[in-house]
């Protein structure tokens, strides 16, 4: 384990991914792992997925159901297409214009690569923290804010003002409950007319963890939201996601197999060439793999 | 940055010390004949400036022995040659550059000190250029104001914005932001290609189809309008504003875009709301540098006006069109002399000073941008 | 807040009410069209279609947009259409509309009704309050369709009842100019249908963030789309009128052509080529059957090449000095500004600077080598600006491993940095080119020829070098003559109006130089802008 906690790890940029062969045949690589199951209706279900960026295959026929209210890890080497996955599930790869997917994401059992499917629901249902902190350049308040004032629940405009329709009380209520959410209320409570861009990196995260919050999804999908962090902002990442999956399903993308097996409580491992090897309970998939491989990548032989 | 210039007397003593310690390293570790071709190259280049500026019939003498200087050196010390060279080619852009404007003041001066009035007992130079309204370099009463032709400038320049601000911010948008890809492709160097269009080639089109047709349309005396100068104008600045604006929504970063996307709003919120305020001084800076072409556009103008310096009555009257500053200067350059010419000058000066004040002004405004932006500068 | 239901991850179906909505943007598209055809005469607005006068046609459409739109608002309202709307139709379209009706009110108050600027006044704030309120304070769907479809029936009402119409004509204040309805009815069809098509496009959208989306969208696609229309239509344009003028007498054979002569250590040999082209190789003369540009087109030559000569050398040392050798710091950052504003000046002053200063210092006449060195100046700042931005970008890893070699800084330069700048230099220089050969005002002012150049006047630059026993040693009566350029002889054309007697076709002259200039100047950028492309794919792979 500690050899990997030294390896310096390099993120694939998402955009042009690292095509890698396995040499392996994906009839070898499927027989490898088990179905998991849980009790209740997934709230995520995703069947045959596969994506292709031009001529990369990114993501090779990846079947998965995510449990409600818990948090899920997607673990695994650089360029194995787990952020990839990850964008898949809100239709962010739709910004990617040579991106192509195939096959069935559901959430709630309705089915989102389907002609009508209203994106701006979508993405307000399933929410997205990115890996580097993405705060908007406006004050602390008009980031957490900008999600419902885009839906329209929330006005404070000149015309709302002129009109009484102001809900300034309104708007309040949702930044400090959304701030306190994220455990970031205490420290930006005195200066919520600042300018987002000057708050810390780990501050910035939480803010865009508020500003995801503040919109009130049922699912929040992280692309290694820690790892441009030093250690004390992860630490009360960590500490947060915990709280989320109370009442979020949350989806986490890690290099960091520590942090995996310390917040998820299922955790899934995509191994080189867009395969998902293993799925099920986080204790299983660390203390007892299923596959000779993900004990290897697990125990740092290679990745 | 600043703090080589902002540091006190004392620092800049050390500096010099140790420039001038480093000047005398450089000598002494220098070869001598590099040191002679070098001294002699940089002397004949001095001469030649010299002689050029005197009109001297001998400047090509030298012109020679600087050619003759920089052969030998480039042969023999060819690391030690590019630098005085570079430096050299330095030099001479500069001087260049700043010849031409102190050149321009220098011809307008008189015509400046001609326009000075008394106000407060202080001689204020060239102000009745500005205060009056009449021009008339050659029949009495004798006057050169400027006001016909600011009139003028500002007229076309400000139609020519509100075409080519919208509209080109507008276009920008698209190509940044709504394009498919494969249209993108095809659009944006179209248009680069269409802000190259010869100026004298949409004069020629105004003047030839546009004047005729709106004079008969609007039954109106004679041709020349500012109205379609200015669209006329504002047409061609409109490639300059989408290129420069387009630049500037392109480096708002698309994790900014994208932040915005995941929340749950539509391209066009995000559009308005993150892009559009991120990339505000960028795209402010593409409209100002394209009022910069509008007041510096000479041929549309020139050929389509009626080339009479006077007032409109009333004074937004944009169906009269009489002069700007640059078609006084393209008008009248080959007939104008003494006094009058060095109005025209005047005339320059006006322009070059608006049009330096807008790029500077653009210049900053953008390098805000990129700071805010936390990107590189 | 009245959101009347939680919208589904999956749209229904489409609707017949959003078909209807759909129907009345194709109609708005189509008085569009009609109103650009009317414009550019293509038909005409007093011309009647099917026994109804063209602007009580276009009055009708217009009318039925409008009622569409506002029944659509009302029926969307009525809950009836499953819609989205906001509370408010925001401040942005409130604005809009109060403008356009207090435009509208004043308009009709002082101009129809004539009751004197302050009436005017009056019924524009009145009208433009009553359409602040009313997108405003009701619901969107009804303040975004509302004060649009009723602008529409108004002025389609206008039209219909004639109004507006045939014979009808419009002096406002004291402007000297006077409207007529080929230019009013199309003008306000088009307003109307982009404000109708607008309101249209967001009840598609079924209003809320995407209708908005929907609506703005339509606006952008259109201008969009105006914009490379307008442009594509000028080029299309000039060489539809250029054409004729340009491939006069051009024969294709054998043997057709002028002939060249090559000769080298006592041998020589002729080529006939077999393309004759009288416009690009004649000049224009009494005697001759077909008038032609070659004087211009070789002085553009001359002249392009004597200002890279002078530009490019001293621009791309300058930036090799200022991004390698210079310390990067104040210094630099002014030269930079101070290189970003000349390029901006306008090209008139430059000309004025030759004219003061050049043309005494070469014989006190308009001359070659003046326009030359002119452009140069001009081209000088462009050149610095971009080998200085292609110098920079060249990465610092290159010079610090080329450093960590042992490689001197100049060997650096020289084998590193420079071959990397290159396409950027290149393509700067080309489409800075572009520029310059298009110039027409510094040119007028320093080496402005004759309007109709014979072709024996055609310069030669290589055949006029001299060598003297005086000071300055060498001459060049060449470089030191008035010649002609092909921008120059358009403006020359255009002042000389009909002067241009002595030509068999002066006007199909006139648009075959405008083509030929513009050819050339284009041909300039799209080679630039190829090479750019062709650098960029190259980096990339």
């Amino acid at each position: 384990m500690s050899e990997t906690k030294s390896t310096i790890q390099t993120e694939s940029n998402p955009d042009r991914p690292v095509s890698t062969t396995t040499g392996e045949t994906e009839e070898e690589v499927r027989s490898e792992w088990r179905e998991y199951a849980f009790d209740g209706e997934p709230k995520l279900s995703v069947e045959n997925l596969d994506v292709y960026y031009g001529d990369d295959h990114a993501l090779r026929d990846v079947s998965i159901d995510i449990p409600e209210e818990s948090v899920t890890a997607l673990i695994g080497p650089s360029g194995c297409g787990k952020s990839t996955f990850l964008r898949c599930l809100n239709r962010m790869n739709d910004r990617i214009k040579s991106a192509r997917v195939d096959g069935s994401v559901e959430v709630d059992g309705e089915e989102i690569y389907q002609d009508g499917t209203n994106l701006v629901e979508l993405r307000k249902r399933v929410g997205m923290v990115f890996q580097n902190p993405n705060p908007f350049p406006k004050s602390i308040r008009d980031n957490v804010s900008y999600g419902p004032r885009k839906h329209g629940d929330i006005d404070t405009g000149v015309l709302a003002g002129l009109l009484g329709r102001s809900n300034e009380e309104r708007e309040a209520e949702l930044v400090e409950r959304s701030l306190k959410q994220a455990a970031l209320w205490d420290e930006v409570d005195d200066r919520l007319d600042d300018n987002a861009m000057g708050l810390s990196g780990g501050q910035q995260q939480r803010l865009c963890i508020a500003r995801c919050l503040a919109v009130d999804p049922e699912v929040i999908l992280m692309d290694e939201p820690a790892s441009a962090l030093d250690p004390i902002a992860t630490a009360k990442i960590e500490d947060l996601i915990d709280e989320l999956a109370q009442e979020y399903t949350v989806v986490i993308v890690t290099h960091n197999m520590q942090q995996a097996a310390r917040i998820s409580d299922q955790t899934a491992v995509f191994l080189t060439g867009g395969n998902l090897v293993e799925y099920g309970e986080t204790d299983q998939v660390f203390e007892n793999p299923e596959s000779q491989r993900v004990e290897d990548y697990i125990t740092g032989k290679f990745g | 940055m600043s703090s080589v210039t902002d540091a006190d007397p004392a620092d800049w003593r050390a500096t010099a010390r140790r420039r001038l310690t480093r000047a005398r390293d450089f000598v002494d570790e220098t070869d001598r004949s590099a040191l002679a071709a070098v001294s002699i190259g940089s002397l004949a280049l001095l001469a030649t400036l010299v002689g050029f500026l005197t009109m001297s019939p001998l400047t090509v003498v030298p012109f020679a022995a600087f050619v003759v200087a920089v052969g030998y050196g480039w042969l023999r010390h060819q690391a030690l040659t590019a630098h005085a060279v570079t430096l050299a080619m330095t030099a001479s852009t500069i001087l260049i550059l700043g010849l031409i404007t102190v050149y321009i003041f220098l011809e307008a001066w008189p015509v400046f000190e001609y326009a000075s009035v008394e106000v407060l007992g202080v001689s204020v130079p060239g102000l009745r250029l500005f205060t009056e309204t009449l021009w008339s370099p050659v029949s009495e009463p004798i006057g050169y104001s400027l006001v016909p032709m600011i009139h003028g400038t500002v007229m076309v320049t400000v139609i020519a914005t509100a075409v080519a601000g919208p509209l080109g911010v507008a276009a920008a948008l698209f190509v940044s932001e709504i394009a498919p890809p494969t249209v993108r492709e095809l659009v944006k160097p179209g248009i680069e290609i269409l802000a190259g269009i010869p100026s004298i080639v949409y004069g020629f089109i105004g003047f030839t189809i546009i004047s005729p047709w709106a004079s008969d349309q609007f039954a109106l005396n004679g041709q020349g309008t500012y109205l379609f100068v200015g669209m006329v104008v504002g047409l061609m600045a409109l490639p300059t504003v989408v290129s420069v604006a387009e630049d500037a929504l392109n480096s708002v970063p698309e994790s900014m875009k994208s932040g915005s996307l995941a929340l749950g709003t539509t391209d066009w919120q995000t559009m308005t709301t993150i892009t559009f305020p991120a990339a505000f001084s960028g795209v402010s800076a593409a409209v100002l540098l394209g009022v910069g072409r509008a007041i510096g556009e000479t041929m549309a103008a020139t050929v389509m006006l009626r080339n009479s310096p006077a007032l409109p009555e009333p004074l937004y009257n944009a169906f009269y069109g009489y002069e700007t500053l640059t078609s006084l200067i393209a008008a009248r350059y080959g007939t104008a002399h003494g006094l009058q010419f060095n109005a025209l000058f005047a005339a320059g000066v006006v322009l070059f000073v608006t049009v330096l004040f807008l790029s500077v002004g653009s210049q900053l405004v953008e390098k805000r941008m990129r700071r805010e932006l936390g990107g590189e500068e | 807040m009245s959101r009347v239901t939680e919208s589904a991850l999956i749209r229904e179906e489409t609707s017949t009410l959003e078909a209807i909505a759909g129907v009345a943007i194709g109609l708005c598209a189509l008085l569009f069209a009609l109103a650009m055809a009317a414009l550019f005469e293509v038909v005409t607005v007093t011309d009647s279609v099917a026994g109804l006068p063209m602007s009580n046609v276009l009055g009708g459409l217009l009318a039925v947009v409008g009622v569409v739109v506002v029944g659509f608002g009302a029926a969307s309202y009525r809950g009836l259409v499953p819609t989205e709307p906001r509370a408010s139709a925001g401040a942005v379209a409130a604005t809009a509309f109060s403008a356009i009706w207090f435009v509208v009110g004043g308009l009709v108050a002082s101009q129809t009704l004539g009751v004197g600027l302050a009436g005017g006044l009056l019924g524009g704030g009145l009208l433009g309050g009553i359409a602040f309120a009313v997108t405003a304070i009701p619901r969107e769907d009804v303040g975004s369709t509302l004060p649009a479809g009723a602008l529409a029936l108004l002025a389609g009402g206008a039209l219909l009842t004639g109004v507006i119409g045939p014979g009808w004509s419009w002096t406002p204040f004291d402007l000297n100019a006077t409207f007529f309805p080929p230019i009013v009815v199309p003008a306000v069809v088009m307003f109307c249908s982009l404000l109708g098509g607008w309101a249209a496009a967001k009840a598609y959208g079924g209003f809320g963030a995407r209708g908005r989306h929907l609506g703005a969208y339509l606006l952008v696609y259109l201008n969009a789309l105006a914009i490379v229309a307008v442009l594509v239509g000028l080029v299309a344009f000039v060489v539809f009128k250029g054409a004729p003028g340009v491939f006069e007498g051009v024969t294709v054979a054998a043997g057709a052509g002028p002939s060249t002569t090559v000769s080298a250590f006592g041998f020589s040999h002729t080529v006939v080529w077999p393309v004759s082209w009288p416009f690009l190789t004649n000049g224009a003369a009494l005697m001759n059957d077909v008038d032609g540009v070659l004087p211009a087109i070789v002085g553009t030559v001359w002249l392009v090449v004597g200002s890279v000569l002078f530009a490019v050398p001293l621009g791309v040392g300058a930036a090799v000095f200022l991004s390698e050798y210079a310390e990067q710091g104040r210094f630099t950052q002014v030269v930079e500004i101070a290189t970003n504003g000349l390029w901006s000046t306008p090209s008139i002053v430059f000309g004025l600077f030759g004219y003061a200063f050049l043309l005494p210092r070469f014989g006190g006449e308009k001359s070659l080598l003046s326009g030359m060195l002119t452009l140069g100046f001009m081209l000088l700042p462009l050149v610095v600006i971009t080998s200085r931005e292609a110098m920079l970008s060249v990465p610092d890893e290159y010079r610090d491993a080329s450093a960590a070699l042992g490689v001197s800084k100049w060997q650096t330069i020289r084998s590193v940095v420079l071959p990397a700048a290159l396409p950027g230099v290149v393509t700067g220089v080309i489409l800075g080119v572009g520029r310059i050969a298009g110039e027409t005002a510094p040119i007028l002012l320093t080496m402005a020829g004759g309007t109709f150049v014979p072709g024996s006047q055609t310069v030669d630059v290589i055949g006029g070098f001299q060598f003297t026993a005086s000071p300055p040693f060498v001459a060049n009566p060449a470089l030191l003559e008035a010649t002609s350029a092909l921008p120059y002889q358009v403006y020359a054309l255009v002042t000389a109006g009909v002067g241009g007697s002595q030509l068999n076709d002066p006007e199909a002259f006139a648009w075959g130089t405008t083509l030929v200039l513009l050819a050339v100047v284009l041909s300039f950028y799209a080679v630039g802008i190829v090479t750019r492309y062709y650098f960029r794919r190259k980096l990339h792979q």
